[in-house]
């Protein structure tokens, strides 16, 4: 059987036009005009730490099981969704002077630093490109820390709808 | 020097203690004081602790929580100690058990009869018993105590004699803490046990964010919540902590539990209420040379990885795609170690939560759905495994093995319940394929016996946080039965009945919810008379 029968949940990981679908990715002028949150938690399953953590309300979520949805108007890409998301699902995108730039939670070795150039990862985990770090955040504080949420500039604002991970060369 | 250990991890900081040295068959081995002894050996390289009595096959260890017995040896001359649960001290003298009859055995395994029944036939007349039997014990590789134990072995082989309590929680599992807690904080006076050198259960080795609700634990990583609650525990006075220390027994018409010690001691406890919260062990998998160490349970992995901080190989692969081994494989790739692949036989859909299979899928582990292993490679230790696709029938297909290149093979298929205890409450049992196996029929307040009360895994294979919901529950219902109800009492039930309803509102907890209905009555004293 070809991978291309698969569904995403026979997968486990999502295609953009999935995703598409399912409106968890914000609308093109949305990413060009600020940087907005996007849900890739399409199931339900019984969790509410980002709903929770939202200041601006940006964040539905109906029941405790309903996957959550962001509205793009209200949200102001504090980051503190991706800080605490226990799925590690919540990113952040957004397309500026013709680059594109991700935030994603880290929590792996080494440690990111600014300036680093890494490894994208699309996904399905597949090398699509090389980034650099632009702003590292250490979360130390809070209950899930200690995780980092790191911003990656890329140089084809495309690839900001795919890069999902980073692999930091070791030294 | 070899040495397995991780000094480097993103999320925890191992404190290993002091640093002691323990000697295998002579040959001094550096090891910390806080780990078992099968850690500090796995640390040092060895990866066979003993061979199994019948066909000399080698033996690892494979769950790495007391569950399984491949890793016995014998540690200061006493055969048979479960390696993974004795922790390490000064001078420890551990031996491989050694079969000085390996060349006989060739002949007994002719006669096709398990050691047990060699040892019933070969040590008669009576008056032969107990020379013969020491000879049986030592042919058959099991061990023989040494006339003389080194050591203050008297003092220490004693007997604690019999404590009075209220409530004696047999777990120090998410369940188990949290029951003590809710009755502890209303007064009872609780003991609360666990065969492991701390309390905390599965929680202390979950590096993740726990999902559901903030207001208990979503958010929180595992082995923090752990420590919270055996923080908590810590300012009860009235709940006495027992490590390292197992119950063996429990005898209904004594009404008296027996406890090993630390040492070999025993300690009876007599409780006015009893809460069975034991956990799960770990379910296998039926392939070729699926006993060879470097095959293990993804709780043991677990534990070597995020309590001991040792590694439990260069190269793995898992088997299985629930959210256990989702997880494992997650905490592989934070400890830095290689994971070739997630294979599973899977045709409807991933088993776990979606989002575990996508956070390690992104970071270049693929899940591969409808495929399973066949067979393990390597002869004393895992050198590859041998994976096939599989037709919607279930059947290899042919033509599509293929060899993957792996120095261990970690196993997460589901658990079933540790129900041994529960057994010798003469509950009604059932069998219930979805809560994981054997289970006790108990009624709303899960009381399952007269005086004894089950929650967590041990009365249907759930997740950390329904254990610890549960865990409350039972330890409010006790206080209760022991008469220390009050209106807060019930007020907090109506809260996590609630917490616990919503946790279960998922799809995937659908057929769950039906199967703990259906094992759940009104009066459960109708249905054990």
């Amino acid at each position: 059987m070809s991978e291309e029968e698969l569904n995403a949940l026979q997968r486990g990981y999502h295609k953009r036009d999935e995703l598409e679908e399912f409106d968890a990715l914000p609308p093109e002028e949305i990413v060009k005009e600020k940087r907005v949150a996007l849900i890739e938690c399409v199931e339900e399953i019984p969790c509410n730490p980002c709903a929770v953590v939202c200041r601006q309300d940006a964040i539905q979520k109906e029941g405790l099981c309903t996957p959550g949805k962001v509205d793009w108007n209200k949200c102001s890409g504090c980051t503190m969704c991706v800080a605490v998301c226990p799925g590690l699902s919540i990113f952040l995108q957004q397309i500026k002077d013709g680059k594109g730039y991700v935030t994603l939670p880290y929590e792996l070795l080494p440690a990111p630093k600014v300036g680093m150039t890494v490894q994208l990862r699309d996904r399905s985990g597949k090398v699509v490109g090389e980034g650099k770090i632009v702003n590292p955040t250490y979360q130390a504080r809070g209950d899930a820390y200690p995780r980092w949420v790191v911003t990656v500039e890329m140089d084809d604002p495309e690839l900001s709808y795919e890069v999902r991970a980073i692999k930091i060369p070791e030294e | 020097m070899v040495d397995w250990r991780i000094y480097e991890h993103p999320i925890l900081e191992f404190d290993r203690g002091k640093e002691v040295t323990i000697y295998l068959d002579g040959k001094p081995m550096k090891a910390f004081e806080s780990e078992t002894v099968a850690a500090a050996l796995y640390a040092n390289g060895l990866r066979e602790f003993s061979k199994s009595i019948k066909y000399r096959r080698p033996r690892g260890f494979f769950c790495a929580i007391g569950r399984c017995s491949a890793c016995m040896m014998e540690v200061d001359g006493v055969p048979n100690v479960r390696t993974c649960v004795t922790m390490c001290k000064e001078g420890m003298q551990i031996k491989r058990q050694k079969y000085p009859a390996d060349y006989l055995n060739p002949v007994l395994n002719l006669m096709k009869l398990p050691p047990a029944v060699y040892m019933r036939l070969m040590t008669k007349p009576s008056f032969i018993y107990k020379p013969a039997m020491t000879v049986m014990r030592e042919l058959t590789g099991l061990g023989a105590f040494k006339k003389e134990l080194p050591g203050p072995a008297p003092a220490t082989m004693g007997n604690e004699g019999t404590l009075e309590t209220d409530f004696l929680v047999v777990g120090g599992g998410p369940a188990g803490m949290q029951a003590s807690i809710e009755a502890g904080k209303r007064g009872a006076d609780i003991i609360i046990i666990d065969d492991k050198d701390r309390l905390g259960g599965q929680l202390l080795k979950q590096t993740h964010t726990f999902f559901s609700d903030v207001k208990y634990a979503a958010g929180k990583r595992g082995f923090k919540l752990g420590e919270q609650m055996i923080a908590q525990l810590s300012e009860l006075p009235n709940v006495k902590v027992l490590t390292e220390t197992s119950a063996v027994g429990y005898y209904p018409k004594e009404d008296v539990m027996l406890m090993k010690r630390p040492g070999n001691a025993t300690l009876k406890v007599r409780a006015k209420k009893y809460l069975v919260s034991t956990g799960a062990y770990e379910k296998t998998l039926v392939f070729e040379n699926n006993d060879i160490p470097g095959v293990y349970g993804a709780g043991g992995v677990q534990t070597l990885l995020n309590v001991f901080g040792v590694k439990p190989g260069n190269r793995g692969i898992l088997l299985g795609t629930g959210n256990v081994a989702l997880m494992v494989a997650y905490h592989l790739i934070q400890a830095g170690i290689e994971v070739v692949g997630v294979y599973a036989p899977s045709f409807r859909r991933v088993r776990g939560y979606f989002v575990h299979a996508a956070k390690i899928q992104r970071h270049g582990v693929p899940i591969v759905t409808r495929h399973t292993i066949v067979k393990a490679l390597g002869k004393n230790e895992v050198k590859g495994a041998v994976i096939t696709r599989l037709n919607p029938d279930y059947s290899p297909a042919e033509g599509s093995q293929f060899t993957v290149d792996c120095d261990f093979i970690c196993i997460g298929v589901g658990l079933n319940p540790a129900y041994d205890l529960v057994q010798l409450f003469n509950p009604k049992m059932v069998n219930n394929g979805t809560l994981g196996g054997m289970v006790p029929i108990r009624d709303k307040t899960f009381r399952f016996a007269p005086n004894a009360y089950i929650a967590g895994d041990c009365g249907s294979i759930e997740e950390a946080t329904t254990a610890m919901l549960e865990g409350g529950l039972a330890g409010l219902y006790v206080t209760e039965a022991l008469g220390r109800g009050d209106e807060g009492v019930t007020t907090k039930i109506e809260e996590y009945t609630h917490a616990l309803e919503e946790d279960r509102g998922s799809p995937f907890s659908t057929r769950l919810k039906a199967a703990i209905e259906e094992i759940t009555v009104e009066n459960i004293e109708e249905v054990l008379s």
